[in-house]
């Protein structure tokens, strides 16, 4: 399809070139609209002032930015989410940055295995993960609540620590230590002043990363979360679902706002094409 | 300095991972394991009733005509949107990798914040999109009269396919992204100064280089979209279903756990099939365009 002219030299500006380039340029200018639009839509549609969502926004209104701070069932919810973030990033850092020192610098037998063990959640959706902790809880007489959820996120969101940890400590070179230590560093010195800060970007983004993923999360939270104080993915959930209030738009704009923020942030001390790599996780 | 601390600082040893690796065992190896197990004992109020093993459940889920058809409905809505996010990723990494300075970031941009952004957030953008009378859509093409009556875009197989493919779009793009920008581009060159014009040296040259990265994203995209049931319940609608959304379903809103554990299960296993084919056919393909080239 690609060679009209047979083969040997073919001319370089034949017609199947423009046409192929003008196609190319076009789906990747649609695709880019696709990614960013409903995002966008989303913003304007808040602004609504009717009771309805309709685009574009009839008005002008903040109107259901207030119906949002004064509604008591979403803001509790965003205060679930924020503690049980907080508590998968600090659980998933505990756990994760010492495992991938472990399968990075480690010498023992096994360390493929170990390697495949450890990021063996991520082949899991995360429905799945929700309903295996939800039965376990329910066999070992352990109801669905917070603690729960807190779990079963960490599960999930483990693999995005210890990836992008051992992307970064694969990079570092083990020279810089050996350095430190010739020159009297003793371990502790060589650690906190040499590899930490090196490593301080990585630690950031995969705190960032699992905090934004557990406060987002809702395939694990619909299984697993307290039926009194739910997170806030599992309340928009039911409200979605039920409702289509301009309310939901004002949320969604929110944290749409709030994820620019952080990509700023990650953006200006990590670098954003060193995040891609390692976050690509559901 | 206590030689425990130094073991750790220095690597080396295993036990660094013992505590990743316990928490796994406990909370998610054990789970599975009693997820697995549900289906094929009786279930009473979460308690296993007479510890029996049977194989009744797995039967009459395999023996039903509507499982069949929702896990053929969850297959090929995940196919469709697989391919047509891999045709629209592809130009996106590639005009990633052709460009430099603010264009790079402002795709990157458009690439990451929507990872960054809840699942949920975006479908219900698209619920705005497609929705009813008053959707972007309909009234749009309504103005330009393209149409004269609303079409009807949610509550179809469509709506889902459209929505899956949009927000497990960046899934895509980023390996073909690391890819594409960090290959070798003497061979194009050469390719080039060989007579070959730009679209002959895309498909011989650059695409057969990035094969590895093209599978990689299509498992990842498939599994994604075969096990999401939040997409095909808000777009698909109320009486819409696939095999995910009945493991939810079963599970949450029935209350049958030993039919959400055997459909949980039989949902995974097929999907591991499924992506094991698509890996198995990447590196077969790769072997061989490595062979031709």
């Amino acid at each position: 399809m690609t060679n009209g002219s047979g083969p040997g030299p073919a001319p370089s500006t034949h017609w199947v070139d423009a046409v192929g380039a003008a196609v190319f340029a076009l789906v990747a200018g649609f695709a880019l609209l696709l990614l960013v639009a409903p995002s966008l839509i989303v913003i304007a549609v808040s602004f609504e002032p009717r009771a309805y969502i309709s685009f574009p926004p009839s008005g002008f209104s903040l109107k259901w930015y207030w119906a949002v701070f004064e509604n008591r069932q979403l803001t509790d919810s965003v205060q679930v989410s924020l503690m049980v973030a907080l508590w998968v990033s600090l659980l998933c850092m505990a756990l994760g940055v010492p495992a991938a020192f472990a399968s990075i610098r480690g010498t023992f037998p096994a360390k493929a295995g170990l390697n495949a063990f450890l990021l063996a959640p991520q082949m899991m959706p995360g429905m799945v993960i929700g309903i295996a902790t939800l039965f376990f809880g329910a066999y070992i007489a352990f109801r669905a609540s917070n603690t729960m959820l807190v779990l079963a996120l960490s599960v999930f969101c483990l693999p995005f620590v210890i990836r992008i940890t051992m992307a970064r400590l694969a990079d570092l070179d083990p020279r810089l230590d050996e350095a430190s230590a010739n020159l009297g560093a003793g371990k502790l010195e060589t650690f906190v002043r040499v590899t930490l800060p090196q490593l301080g970007p990585a630690l950031l983004a995969a705190g960032a990363f699992t905090f934004i993923e557990a406060f987002d999360n809702v395939t694990v939270a619909l299984f697993t979360s307290d039926v009194r104080g739910r997170p806030l993915p599992v309340e928009l959930y039911y409200l979605v679902q039920n409702d289509s209030t301009p309310a939901i738009a004002a949320v969604s704009a929110i944290e749409i706002g709030l994820s620019c923020l952080v990509m700023l942030v990650l953006g200006r001390t990590v670098g954003l094409e060193r995040l891609g790599g390692p976050a690509t996780k559901t | 300095m206590h030689p425990v601390v130094r073991r750790v600082l220095h690597g080396g040893g295993f036990w660094p991972a013992l505590p990743a690796v316990a928490f796994l065992v406990v909370f998610l190896v054990l789970p599975m394991l009693t997820l697995l197990a549900f289906g094929f004992v009786t279930i009473e109020r979460g308690r296993i009733v007479g510890d029996t093993f049977t194989l009744q459940h797995l039967h009459s889920a395999l023996g039903d005509q509507l499982i069949w058809r929702l896990a053929w409905r969850s297959f090929y809505v995940a196919v469709i949107s697989t391919v047509l996010a891999l045709v629209l990723a592809y130009p996106v990494a590639y005009l990633f990798s052709q460009t430099s300075g603010i264009w790079r970031t402002l795709i990157l941009i458009a690439v990451i914040s929507p990872l960054l952004t809840s699942a949920l957030v975006r479908t219900y953008a698209w619920l705005v999109i497609l929705g009813g009378r008053r959707g972007l859509l309909n009234q749009t093409l309504l103005q330009l009269g393209l149409i004269d009556q609303p079409l009807r875009l949610l509550n179809t197989d469509w709506a889902v396919i459209i929505g899956m493919t949009q927000i497990h779009l960046p899934f895509m793009i980023l390996p073909l992204l690391a890819v594409l920008s960090g290959r070798d581009r003497r061979l194009e060159e050469a390719a080039r100064n060989l007579g070959a014009g730009r679209v002959r040296t895309f498909f011989t040259v650059v695409v057969p280089m990035s094969v590895p990265a093209i599978f990689a994203g299509l498992a990842l995209v498939f599994a994604v979209s075969y096990t999401n049931f939040i997409v095909p319940q808000l777009l698909g609608g109320g009486s819409y279903s696939t095999l995910a959304v009945q493991v939810y379903e079963q599970t949450v809103v029935v209350l049958d756990w030993t039919r959400g554990a055997v459909l949980a299960t039989i949902l995974l296993t097929s999907c591991f099939v499924f992506v094991y084919l698509i890996v198995a056919g990447g590196s077969r393909l790769s072997r061989w365009s490595e062979i031709r080239t």
